[in-house]
């Protein structure tokens, strides 16, 4: 299915806008930071992703057009209101996708890969997933073109999501106008969403509105005290485009050896990252709650409450 | 396989052989001097907060080092390696570290993860000799 693609429109831009971070960082005019093998890693696994999209495209197409014949309502795609309701919809997918990728492991194991790198730059952008599509969470979207949206219609606003979420990959844009930040997601509030820091952890899920995460509880502020430590909470200690791919996947099937109930295997495919049946690793939320019990202030800062609904991951 | 790939697949290739060599050019990575004893400690406190560290030895190179904490069976040792210009930590048994023996002046030690399968040190003596398992 041949249709207008934003990401592939706005290739050329991600391009010039790496070079233009690069060298205001080596001017001195920006923050910038690049280590050689980390930027080759993050660029050759965003080459990766768009090979490994090229394999489970069709089927993802397929499904989405089914969904499509079993629409309940036709709506059109030259309406102002449709596209409105599609960029609302489409986020609020987005925001329940990210939540899930981030709060089980089995989507984890498919998204960790773009958290890998120690650095927060436009390049840590394009660290993209090659195992996204055998997640299977493109089901997710689904519900958008049984309701009556056209699939093209919902692929160009995930394509306009993903070209959204490449400029806020940046440490060189400190904070921006205070509406912009109450309404969209900005580089402070990804930046945030990138840490590794236990009080930022599980925060920001935003695609483009960060109200998402306002409305649902996830919001964390920035705070300048505490400069985020970008990176997973066991980094990696290598640059292996496989070990960076798969390397959470592989660790997960060798835990699924292990487990003795199915239980216990049920726990490590969609517990909270982290999980054990013994309890002797620690998830997001055990990590968070020894920060706060480490950090009398945190109980009363935004910044430090957790959501308290949800178990938390890494 | 489609010509039409084939291409877009050679220039972006050749488009992240470019930003790579641009990077390479604009030296922008972190400074990551010499690990220190403070520094190493500040480094290990952000992934192990709380636990005390008895003892802690600096890789010669000064990209790495391992400490000991705690004691009896439940010691550890908590690992630290440079990755690039970051580290990344880990901990395993105090037991295992100290089995393990220097190889070329190297220190090798199985961490047995999918994402950090080892953790090299170069050290100039190991087991340290007054302290056992």
């Amino acid at each position: 299915m041949k249709t207008f693609d934003p990401v592939t429109l706005a290739t050329p831009l991600f391009i010039l806008l790496i070079v233009l971070e690069v060298v205001l960082g080596r001017l001195g005019k920006a923050k910038a930071e690049y280590e050689v093998r980390d930027t080759a890693a993050s660029l050759l696994m965003g080459l990766g992703s768009t090979v490994a999209g090229l394999l489970i495209g069709g089927t993802i197409a397929a499904a989405s057009l089914w969904a499509y014949q079993h629409r309940l309502f036709d709506i059109p795609m030259n309406a102002i209101w449709a596209w409105v309701a599609v960029f609302l919809l489409e986020d609020l997918t987005y925001y329940w996708f990210h939540r899930l990728s981030h709060e089980r492991r089995f989507w984890w194991a498919a998204h960790v890969n773009h958290h890998s790198s120690q650095h927060y730059n436009l390049s840590t952008a394009l660290r993209q997933t090659w195992s996204g599509g055998i997640s299977g969470t493109w089901i997710l979207w689904l519900p958008l073109s049984l309701i009556g949206f056209p699939p093209a219609m919902v692929a160009i606003q995930k394509g306009i999501s993903l070209v959204y979420q490449f400029w806020i990959h940046t440490e060189a844009i400190k904070r921006l106008p205070g509406w912009f930040e109450a309404v969209f997601n900005t580089p402070s509030h990804h930046r945030v969403h990138h840490a590794r820091n236990p009080r930022y952890l599980d925060s920001n899920y935003a695609g483009i509105l960060i109200v998402w995460d306002r409305l649902f509880g996830t919001f964390t502020p920035e705070v300048d005290e505490e400069p985020c430590r970008y990176g997973i909470v066991k980094n990696l200690t290598s640059f292996n485009l496989l070990r960076v791919a798969f390397h959470e996947w592989a660790a997960m099937a060798r835990d699924l050896l292990s487990a003795r109930s199915p239980r216990e295997a049920a726990g490590y495919l969609f517990g909270p990252p982290g999980w054990s049946p013994d309890g002797s690793r620690e998830t997001s939320q055990m990590l968070k709650a020894r920060w706060r019990a480490a950090s009398p202030a945190a109980g009363t800062d935004p910044a430090g409450a957790a959501p308290a609904e949800f178990p938390a991951g890494t | 396989m489609n010509t039409g790939f084939i291409m877009q697949f050679a220039a972006s290739l050749a488009a992240i052989g470019t930003l790579v060599a641009l990077v390479a050019w604009a030296r922008i990575a972190r400074p990551t001097p010499w690990l220190d004893e403070g520094r190493a400690r500040a480094l290990l406190a952000e992934d192990f907060p709380g636990r005390p560290i008895d003892r802690l030895w600096i890789a010669d190179d000064g990209a790495g080092a391992i400490a000991r904490c705690g004691s009896g069976a439940a010691a550890a040792a908590l690992v630290l390696v440079r990755v690039g210009d970051g580290y990344a930590a880990r901990s395993l048994p105090w037991a295992d570290a100290v089995a393990t023996s220097l190889r070329n002046g190297r220190l090798s030690l199985r961490l047995g993860e999918a994402g950090a399968p080892r953790a090299d040190l170069v050290l100039g003596a190991w087991p340290p000799k007054d302290i056992a398992a």
